[in-house]
């Protein structure tokens, strides 16, 4: 098992409850949305109920303006609008790792997270300024006596997965440090909202940018905000993934960290149909309900009960407290495709995707209508196309 | 005919297929693969270094020439390469390399590695031999053969012995790396058996590449292009250079002495392709050439000569471990 909590806003009884229902690991906060009172007891309480608990200081948030950072301003290590020139001397980086580290040593966490920057391009100065910082971090960490072991973070827009020979060079670099433990690692996402689209060439890397880490180089590699996508991560030799309970949480967009105008649709119930691969609306269940082909896209967790139990989908008492317990239950039984090697796990997934394109084009043949989207199983083809390419960048 | 006669020769290798053709002409050349070193005489040693005696040429290579010495008794290998001024006409420039290199073989004297070349008792120094510049230096001698000639005369190396010699390369590039080197130059040629204790030493090392300063091989003894690493053709500087290149090269050394086949190399192949195959051709797997050799070795082999370092071992430890399993 490793999947973590995503923490975010909203927290109310969430974390206990995933962690009740043994479907995660433990659990990632972030320093955005918990009050710096409160974050000790927060992660108390995780540990109580025997989770991991990694913080991630979100220092990246810094360099965002005009930043959403909530929070963040009352962390000691985070000030609002960094720009570059905050980033140039050694002296100012061993500043920001020592206070970023030293606030997360108090908090006794499972993992270290380091300091770091969002960059657009492995060749960009931001990218430089990230390695610096992962440098420094390591620097700061082997003095740190009995500290836990240190994941070095990188925020990585999903551009910069576009020139192989950055990543290839990038991955050199990263592959050198010999006391290196791990990374966790997050991809901002394009997508202008939650779906299970990628696009199969950045995906293809990121997915080799996975296997090398963990495969080859035997790292530890968390997937931050990785959502399904991180199922095919541990298929390459990802050690854990993490998602959040909103799609907002769920996967990492730039945005959301982002001050922006209020308004947006309130959210409508999902089902996540591990079968189906996807999260979809409860309306459209209700249809494939209505078709008599409920039990073909059902999950097969225990939360599948307030379902089967009811008259019907719409009819249950499913509302987004339990869509968020059961994606998690969901994300976690599929990690059974996990195998041996990377060979025999991409194979597996190929099949589940083989199949949840089937069953797709079944309900479509039933009647069934996939809300507005006139190509629902796009991303299975996407992830199949990166499948294909992954393999052939790692020779498998 | 003297002895010496024999070392009337251009230092150009006169094979068929020629490694040293393949120099980059970015890299300079200090010692000149182009220019015939001078005829060296036992007199010249003798005026050089009046304390030797009984010097008899055993070796050469693409760019040295060596003889075995003795001093006090003892044997020692005294090796002359040519310190071209053609393509350095301004002398400060090779006194300033001279100096680097004898800096470089100081450093090598910390080496305490069984399976790098020990340096010898006559300092690093330059001479003019007929009118041309030449370096010498003087390295333990070792008495056995070079792995390219042991390859060409016995074909390929039982599957023990290609795992000894892994191992044994392993700790030479542990140990250069340890003091910050690449040694940038593995070959089977830069590569010698000891007769007796069938020991594998790799020479060249005192010389080898200086990754904390400007490297001294931009302009020395540079690699030869078929056991180049990918990343030695990368002359942006933007690929990371460390003992994962060495790891290459000797990955290459492994496959050659495995099946006596060079993976990326025929008789026919131009410096453009090789670069082709060095950097994006997989070559055959070694057992599919030599059976004898276990799958396990064959998937070591091939993971050394990752096309990137990151594909490769990340330590040399866990080269070892892996090796220790064959
Ligand atoms: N220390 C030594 N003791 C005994 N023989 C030696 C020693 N060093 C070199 N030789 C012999 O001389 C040959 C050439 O030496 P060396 O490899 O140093 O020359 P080179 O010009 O650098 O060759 P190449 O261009 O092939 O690398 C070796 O292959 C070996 O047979």
């Amino acid at each position: 098992m490793a999947l973590f909590v995503q923490h975010g806003h909203g927290k109310s009884d969430k974390i206990d409850a995933a962690l009740e229902s043994t479907s995660v690991e433990g659990v990632i906060f972030g320093a955005r949305n918990e009050k710096i009172e409160n974050i000790e007891s927060c992660v108390k309480s995780v540990r109580e109920r025997g989770g991991k608990v990694l913080f991630d200081p979100q220092f990246h948030v810094s360099t965002l303006v005009p930043a959403n950072d909530r929070f963040l301003p009352d962390y000691p290590y985070y000030k609002v609008g960094r720009t570059a020139a905050d980033f140039v001397g050694i002296k100012k980086l061993a500043g920001y790792v020592k206070s970023t580290l030293d606030f997360q040593l108090n908090l006794a966490p499972d993992r270290l997270l380091s300091p770091t920057v969002i960059f657009d391009s492995f060749e960009s100065n931001w990218c430089q300024t990230a390695l610096n910082l992962a440098d420094a971090s390591l620097d700061y960490h082997a003095g740190l006596a009995g500290a836990p072991p240190l994941l070095l973070s990188f925020v990585i827009g999903e551009q910069a997965l576009s020139s192989r020979t950055e990543l290839d060079a990038f991955l050199d670099q990263v592959t050198s440090w010999d006391s290196l433990a791990g990374t966790y690692v997050i991809l901002s996402r394009e997508e202008s909202s939650y779906s299970q689209r990628f696009d199969p060439a950045h995906l293809a890397k990121a997915l080799y940018l996975t296997y090398v880490l963990g495969n080859i180089n035997g790292f530890e590699v968390i997937n931050g905000f990785s959502d399904f996508c991180g199922l095919l991560h541990r298929c390459v030799g990802g050690t854990a993934f993490a998602t959040g309970w909103s799609q907002g949480l769920r996967q990492f967009h730039r945005r959301s960290f982002k001050k922006q105008k209020a308004g947006g649709q309130p959210a409508r119930y999902r089902y996540t149909s591990a079968p189906l691969l996807s999260s979809i609306l409860l309306s459209e269940l209700q249809q494939i309900y209505e078709n008599g082909k409920l039990d073909a896209v059902l999950s097969g967790v225990p939360l599948d009960a307030l379902i089967t139990e009811a008259t019907s989908p719409e009819e249950s008492d499913w509302n987004g407290r339990w869509s968020e317990l059961h994606h998690w239950e969901s994300l976690h039984r599929l990690e059974n495709v996990v195998g041996h090697d990377v060979s025999e796990s991409i194979n597996a997934m190929e099949e589940k995707i083989v199949a949840a394109r089937e069953l797709y084009v079944g309900l479509a043949e039933e009647g069934v209508v996939f809300g507005q989207r006139t190509q629902p199983e796009e991303h299975l083809d996407q992830w199949s196309e990166a499948i294909s390419s992954f393999r052939e960048m790692a020779s498998l | 005919m003297s002895d010496f006669d024999i070392c009337r020769f251009p230092l150009r290798v006169e094979h068929t297929w020629c490694f040293s053709d393949f120099h980059l002409p970015d890299f300079g050349a200090l010692y000149s693969n182009q220019m015939a070193l001078p005829t060296i005489t036992e007199q010249n040693i003798k005026d050089l270094l009046p304390s030797v005696t009984g010097a008899i040429p055993s070796g050469r290579g693409g760019q040295k020439i060596v003889f075995r010495i003795e001093l006090e008794g003892q044997a020692f290998a005294l090796k002359f390469a040519l310190l071209s001024d053609a393509f350095q006409p301004d002398i400060a420039d090779i006194d300033e390399t001279v100096l680097r290199a004898r800096r470089e073989t100081q450093i090598m004297q910390e080496c305490k590695s069984p399976h790098i070349v020990k340096v010898g008792p006559v300092d690093l120094g330059t001479a003019a031999i007929d009118g041309q510049n030449v370096l010498y230096f003087s390295e333990e001698f070792i008495d056995g053969q070079a792995l390219s000639d042991a390859i060409r005369e016995s074909g390929p190396l039982t599957v023990p012995s290609v795992v000894k010699l892994g191992q044994q390369m392993c700790s030479a590039i542990d140990e250069l790396w340890s003091l910050g080197k690449i040694h940038r130059d593995i070959k089977p040629s830069n590569i010698m058996q000891r007769s007796h204790e069938t020991n594998f030493v790799l020479l060249d090392a005192g010389l080898a590449f200086d990754v904390a300063g400007e490297s001294i091989s931009a302009g020395f003894l540079v690699g030869t292009m078929a056991y180049f690493s990918p990343e030695q053709f990368d002359y942006t500087n933007r690929r990371v250079m460390d003992f994962r290149s060495d790891m290459f090269s000797l990955g290459v050394t492994l496959y050659e002495a495995a099946t006596g086949q060079h993976p990326f190399l025929s008789p026919t192949t131009s410096t453009p392709h090789l670069y082709t195959k060095i950097t994006k051709h997989n070559p055959p797997s070694p057992s599919s050439i030599n059976p004898l050799i276990p799958g396990s070795l064959d998937k070591v082999i091939l993971r050394m000569m990752g096309k990137s370092p990151h594909l490769r071992y990340r330590r040399i430890s866990q080269l070892q471990e892996a090796l220790a399993l064959i």
